[in-house]
């Protein structure tokens, strides 16, 4: 289709303006506001010590969760591509529930299940606390970043079949060596993408998470529940901004990272 | 040697391999030859382990190895679509089985140069793949398959992807490497031209079960049934029979041609055709014909004798078999 200058250059403009307006402005603002005081102000707000242990625990869901997304996520998708087994399309549909479900409800339905009135309530009884506690915690993230890894490892898993692993097999690998040195690193891209998505839900993620979090500053507070407390419970509005811009750099540091990993792939 | 005994292999309702027997002598380059869907593909990639049987055994060199899987069977396999291992360089690629094997680094770098400059890849050791045309990436997976020492070497329609001319090319060059190298050889084709011209035996399939097994000439010359002979080469049916067509001959006297025809021990006998079309193909040309009965067949005869014959379309025509000619009957049972 042939476009006349005058359109393409309405087509750039609108464009160019929804993106700013919806994304680049908000995100400014926050940036303007949390330095606005002068960099000090700033450290000084994002380094008191509930600052720091939401921090802390944030990256401590992130360092619990993503393992286990890799796992069951390469798992999951191994058996969603090659398997043929009864009920592949009912997995096929799981997977994409959590994209579905709204977080709160994953929330509430974590203490339903969790609570000390739930259905495994004994654990909680017997002295393991699960909900407002940071197993809770890790569970609600689990259930929200679920289908990233899957997603984004299912797809290059169709695009390479399977012929590259019998390959291996007929050169003398054994189903674990083809594994580890043939399908792992077909599909690092996609899982390095998953990742990066994961990380990034896993510290945003706020539904799902206040709902099983007891919420005490220091303790059970995750940042985006600071940023909340903050700004809500405290009136702190200027901490809010300097909690909001540390859980961003964190989110830019990941896709940053992403982005140089994805470039040392290409200058090959 | 390879040995398969009853050979049975499903898919769903549909049998891909039905009873099937075959030995592969040691040192050999058999051709697996057959239409699509014929199991010539099922039976090779069961040799190799890659696929599993419903019943029947293979055994390598005297070892059965129907239920081992294929990194213990001593094999090489190289695939239609390379199956190159996209994220490692060639010299890993080729190093693969021996690093696997765990063999010292230097007798890898010695055996993997050595292969490479044998495919004709020397210089490519640091490339990857996609930085490969088509027939060097096969190359690679043949030195691939080759660095392992394999008892047998399984070729799975290695040259399929490639363009005629590669194609060709890699054809003779696998040919010259297995006189060099020697190991037996299994390909899978369903291209007759590329059977005849780099087996030493050729194993013709059709609807999971083996029509006939024999040298590439013996199969030209003697087919079993009229699927082989119509599947390696080009038959016309002349009077319920099936003749090459170089093997008919064109006379404009009907009575020469009956009093030549007599002496043709079953003879499909003296055809009278309407010349449809003439058309020149080098060397050779083909003559389109449509016999009384309303039958249409093709007559391929030297330039000369169409010279000497003049003929032109619309004319009449008596057609017969030469004394040499191989004649199959027509059984529609068998008909591709």
């Amino acid at each position: 289709m042939r476009v006349g200058t005058g359109t393409r250059i309405t087509l750039r403009v609108l464009a160019l303006g929804y993106l700013f307006v919806l994304v680049a402005v908000p995100i400014g603002v926050i940036l303007w506001r949390a330095f606005e005081p002068g960099l000090a102000t700033f450290i000084a707000s994002i380094s008191t010590p509930a600052a720091i242990s939401a921090l802390n625990l944030s990256l401590l869901i992130v360092a619990i969760v993503v393992p286990l997304n890799v796992v069951f996520g390469v798992v999951t998708a191994l058996a969603l591509v090659r398997g043929r087994f009864r009920g592949r399309g009912l997995l096929q549909a799981v997977v994409d529930l959590p994209f579905a479900v709204s977080p709160i409800v994953v929330g509430v339905s974590l203490i339903m299940l969790w609570g000390v009135n739930g259905w495994f309530g004994a654990i909680d009884r017997a002295g393991f606390q699960v909900i407002f506690g940071l197993p809770g915690m890790v569970l609600a993230t689990i259930f929200v970043t679920l289908p990233f890894v899957v997603r984004e490892v299912e797809p290059v898993l169709h695009e390479i079949g399977t012929e590259q692993e019998q390959a291996a097999s007929t050169l003398g690998a054994d189903r674990w060596q083809t594994f580890w040195r043939i399908t792992l690193p077909a599909i690092r891209w996609g899982l390095t993408y998953g990742v990066v998505l994961t990380v990034a839900r896993a510290l945003g993620e706020f539904g799902a998470v206040i709902m099983v979090s007891s919420g005490f500053p220091g303790v059970s507070q995750t940042l985006t529940l600071l940023v909340h407390a903050r700004y809500i419970d405290d009136h702190n509005t200027y901490g809010a901004y300097a909690a909001a811009t540390l859980l961003m750099g964190i989110a830019l540091l990941v896709l940053l990272l992403m982005t140089l990993l994805d470039r040392k792939r290409s200058d090959r | 040697m390879i040995t398969v005994t009853a050979a049975r292999k499903h898919y769903g309702s549909f049998l891909a391999l039905d009873d099937v027997d075959i030995d592969i002598p040691s040192g050999s380059l058999t051709a697996l030859l057959g239409p699509s869907g014929s199991g010539k593909s099922t039976l090779l990639r069961a040799i190799a382990g890659l696929e599993g049987l419903d019943g029947g055994t293979v055994t390598i060199d005297g070892r059965d190895v129907t239920a081992e899987p294929p990194q213990r069977r001593g094999i090489g396999f190289v695939f239609q679509h390379y199956a190159a291992f996209k994220h490692m360089t060639v010299r890993d690629n080729v190093a693969f089985g021996l690093t696997i094997r765990k063999r010292p680094k230097a007798e890898i770098a010695k055996k993997v140069d050595d292969l490479l400059e044998i495919v004709g890849l020397d210089g490519f050791q640091h490339r990857y793949p996609a930085q490969l045309s088509g027939g060097q990436r096969q190359r690679m997976a043949l030195a691939r398959a080759l660095a392992v020492d394999p008892q047998v070497l399984l070729l799975d329609e290695p040259f399929g992807a490639l363009d005629a001319k590669v194609r060709t090319d890699l054809r003779q060059w696998l040919r010259r490497l297995h006189d060099e190298v020697h190991v037996t050889t299994v390909l899978v084709t369903h291209d007759q031209e590329e059977a005849l011209d780099v087996a030493d035996r050729i194993a013709v399939l059709n609807h999971g079960r083996i029509e006939q097994v024999g040298d590439p000439v013996t199969l030209y010359e003697r087919p079993a049934n009229d699927f082989v002979m119509g599947f390696l080469g080009s038959v016309a049916s002349l009077g319920g029979q099936l003749v090459r067509p170089h093997d008919i001959v064109l006379e404009r006297d009907h009575a020469a041609a009956l009093a030549l025809d007599a002496k043709v021990a079953d003879s499909p006998g003296v055809i009278t055709a309407t010349v449809e079309r003439v058309v020149p193909l080098g060397f050779e040309v083909r003559v389109d014909l449509r016999a009384d009965s309303g039958e249409r067949f093709a007559a391929q005869i030297t330039r000369r004798d169409a010279a000497e014959l003049g003929l032109r379309e619309g004319e009449t025509i008596h057609a017969r078999a030469t004394s040499r000619s191989t004649v199959v009957d027509h059984d529609p049972a068998l008909a591709i």
